[in-house]
């Protein structure tokens, strides 16, 4: 008190207001810890219940400008050294590098379509996002890491990214690419295309889409939608915003999580490959028809009814099939034509192609490890005409074929194993492919990861989860 | 995506590595692309959703290969219309499924036509399409994120906080929110009791950027508040960073990266 008596006006007000923060600081940064962290109930990670978090009776409304955290974090950028040091210890952590990665550092085969004009093959590339052009005889040495693509479309400026359907204009060398679940695009490069360039043209496609066929007679594109158990035709010029020209979609159809579409031009037939897994969509009475994952926008008459539309509880989970519509049909139409059944050996079956002289339909099998070949006529329970499958086929988890009809050979790209292998068509059993094209040194595992969306620690294999 | 799986990786597998084992294929029922998964270590069991067939799928914990689910929640009395999303809550034994404005919440071991045995929903909730979702069974809350539309502040992401046992039209207890958070576009969500923590992914606007990141959180942290840590950004190693999930023994946060095609474990001992 002598000493405060003796200070001059000015210094003791000035003091004072520096004990009055003080306070006031040690209050907030008491009443923060209080707040964040109430009181334990008996210690750490027991199943008890801790004091609850103040009732709010009234409208909730954000803190702002600031919560006692926020003031608490003030009081420590103004506090000087100490702070700074803090913040330095959370960037560096920030920018820790991982301890460990587990990814695929060479491209990933995905789909693949040949074209025969030039000479050359297309594969799409689900791991570094990239579109590879080969020369078409390309036979990658035993001795050799890998082969090198003569060009290569990469980057951000491509939009691509997980592409799993490719079809490549015969007339132009145009490569379309069709993105599955990130992108909702269509993009289309011109066969100069190279490096990290914008498509030529894209076209703003329903979520999901997985196979292209590609109708040269009609000048139209047929797309399959899995989200929406859909096939939707467009112009094969459409671009931008361009609503599709029909739709194939309703409980009639029978399409069931669609992937591989192939058309056979001379039966004007299109075939489409189901995993089996569908919902019911309906627009409620008086409601409108909407579009995009979120139902955001009103539908086009001609664009699948989305997921907002899905009936609750109507899910189903049937077996796989191939089912064949007229290629012009629209509406809630059956299948002209289903096989489906034990015998038929589908499992996933995923990329389809028609070799339409000899009538006969090959269906990239993903989880047979095989392409199964049918009679495309065939109907019902029907055992597959071909099976090929086995070590020296190198054929594991097919997403991709493509029947090259000029130069009568059959093309497997296998996501499990950095392999494109080409065949005779009729080859079956156990046959080594005439040609392959590896993307990685021989017997590089591949961890198969395409679109890592979850991950969860399983403790008692010490082992890491991860779904794509 | 043209082949999708639940892999098991060894803690240590490090680069162009296989799995050890695979769950792939018809009899599985799983489809593209599976965006969400829980691992129960209580029955050691795998949860899933499965969004086009309506149901939640659940496996044995050393499922391999085209492996049949052990348990199905499917049907009309569940009310499922898209499960994309879950969480688990192994304590209690509950299944939380987002669905656009709701939440769902099932007993583990419902099987078959269940009904959810509570659903949180209504305006007060200030649902609205958030798709993410974690449980913190010992401080008994519910976290949900995603975008909201704020009047006057446009678009901005949100982490809303629900008491565990919310149901019918509750309000959120606090709401993380505003541009000290940088929570732009939250994704994936977990939760460490023991340390009173929250994890969630933040991807920008921008696809691909380096600057998203998982910011870290108490979890009892409300409004405009800065991350405590964070792994990633500016400039840094995430692009898209999904799913998220800990090693506590080892003090490790496991990140999964969709861009780059990776799962990255990073040492982190401040969190744990």
């Amino acid at each position: 008190m002598a000493l405060i008596s003796r200070l001059p006006n000015k210094t003791f007000r000035f003091y004072s207001f520096v004990v009055l923060i003080a306070i006031a600081g040690f209050l907030v940064i008491h009443s923060y810890s209080r707040q964040s962290e109430p009181p334990s109930a008996g210690g750490d990670a027991k199943l008890v219940s801790v004091q609850p978090l103040p009732e709010m009776d009234a409208a909730m409304c954000e803190w702002v400008p600031a919560s006692a955290r926020t003031s608490l974090l003030i009081w420590q950028r103004d506090a000087g050294p100490r702070a700074a040091a803090s913040d330095v210890s959370r960037v560096a952590a920030a920018k820790r590098p991982p301890i460990r990665t587990v990814g695929d550092s060479y491209s990933v085969f995905s789909a693949v379509a040949v074209d025969p004009v030039r000479n050359e093959v297309v594969m799409t590339d689900e791991n570094l996002f990239s579109i590879l052009v080969y020369d078409r005889l390309e036979n990658t040495p035993p001795g050799a890491s890998l082969s090198e693509p003569k060009r290569m479309i990469r980057g951000l400026e491509t939009m691509l990214e997980f592409q799993c359907s490719l079809y490549v204009d015969p007339a132009n060398g145009d490569i379309y690419a069709v993105n599955n679940d990130t992108m909702n695009r269509l993009v289309v490069f011109s066969r100069e295309a190279r490096g990290n360039v914008p498509p030529n043209r894209f076209l703003e496609t329903p979520h999901t889409t997985f196979g292209i066929a590609v109708d040269e007679k009609s000048q139209e594109l047929m797309l399959t939608i899995q989200d929406d158990a859909a096939v939707v035709t467009y112009s094969k010029t459409a671009k931008g915003n361009d609503p599709p020209l029909r739709l194939i979609q309703g409980d009639q159809t029978q399409l069931a999580d669609p992937h591989g579409i192939a058309i056979d031009p001379k039966k004007d037939f299109v075939y489409v490959s189901n995993w089996g897994t569908v919902n019911s969509r309906r627009v409620p009475a008086g409601q409108p028809r909407l579009a995009g994952e979120s139902g955001d926008r009103l539908a086009h008459e001609n664009e699948p009814l989305g997921r907002i539309h899905a009936v609750p509880g109507s899910g189903k989970f049937l077996p796989p099939s191939i089912t064949v519509y007229s290629r012009a049909s629209s509406g809630n139409t059956p299948p002209i034509q289903v096989i489906q059944g034990s015998q038929t050996q589908l499992n996933w079956p995923t990329a389809l192609a028609i070799d339409p002289e000899r009538g006969e339909l090959f269906v990239a099998n993903d989880t047979g490890d095989s392409i199964v070949v049918f009679n495309a006529a065939a109907e019902g329970d029907a055992a597959p005409i071909r099976v090929l499958k086995g070590s020296k086929t190198l054929i594991k988890n097919p997403t991709g074929v493509y029947f090259d009809q000029k130069n009568n050979e059959l093309w497997v790209t296998n996501f499990g194993n950095h392999t494109a292998a080409v065949f005779k068509p009729t080859a079956s059993g156990d046959t080594p492919p005439l040609r392959v094209i590896r993307s990685a040194p021989l017997s590089t595992p591949a961890p198969m990861l395409g679109n890592p969306h979850v991950v969860a620690f399983d403790s008692k294999r010490e082992e890491i989860l991860v779904a794509t | 995506m043209a082949h999708p799986q639940i892999a098991a990786f060894a803690r240590l597998a490090e680069g162009n590595v296989k799995p050890r084992r695979s769950i792939a294929g018809q009899n599985t029922l799983i489809t593209r692309t599976i965006h969400d998964l829980a691992y129960d270590p209580v029955r050691d069991e795998i949860i899933v959703p499965q969004l086009f067939a309506q149901a939640i799928l659940t496996f044995r914990g050393g499922a391999d290969g085209d492996e049949a689910p052990i348990r199905i929640l499917q049907g009309p009395k569940t009310q499922l219309s898209d499960p994309e999303r879950l969480a688990l809550d192994p304590v209690h034994g509950e299944i939380f499924v987002p669905a656009i404005d709701r939440v769902l919440v099932f007993p583990r071991d419902g099987q078959g036509d269940v009904a959810p045995i509570r659903i949180l929903e209504g305006p007060d909730t200030q649902l609205r399409g958030e798709g993410n979702v974690a449980v913190d069974p010992v401080h008994n809350l519910l976290f949900m994120n995603g975008v909201a539309r704020v009047p006057g502040r446009g678009r901005m992401g949100q982490v809303l906080v629900f008491d565990r046992t919310a149901s019918g039209n509750a309000k959120p207890k606090a709401i993380l929110r505003g541009p000290m958070t940088q929570i732009d576009n939250p994704y994936k969500m977990v939760v460490y009791p023991p340390r009173k923590l929250l994890l969630v992914g933040i991807r920008t606007e921008h696809a691909a950027s380096e600057d998203s990141f998982v910011g870290v959180w108490s979890i009892y942290d409300t409004g405009n508040v800065s991350p405590r840590w964070t792994i990633g950004g500016p400039k840094g190693i995430l692009r898209q960073p999904r799913g998220i999930t800990l090693d506590p023994k080892n003090k490790n946060v496991i990140i999964a990266d969709k861009y780059l095609n990776s799962v990255f474990t990073f040492s982190f001992p401040e969190v744990f």
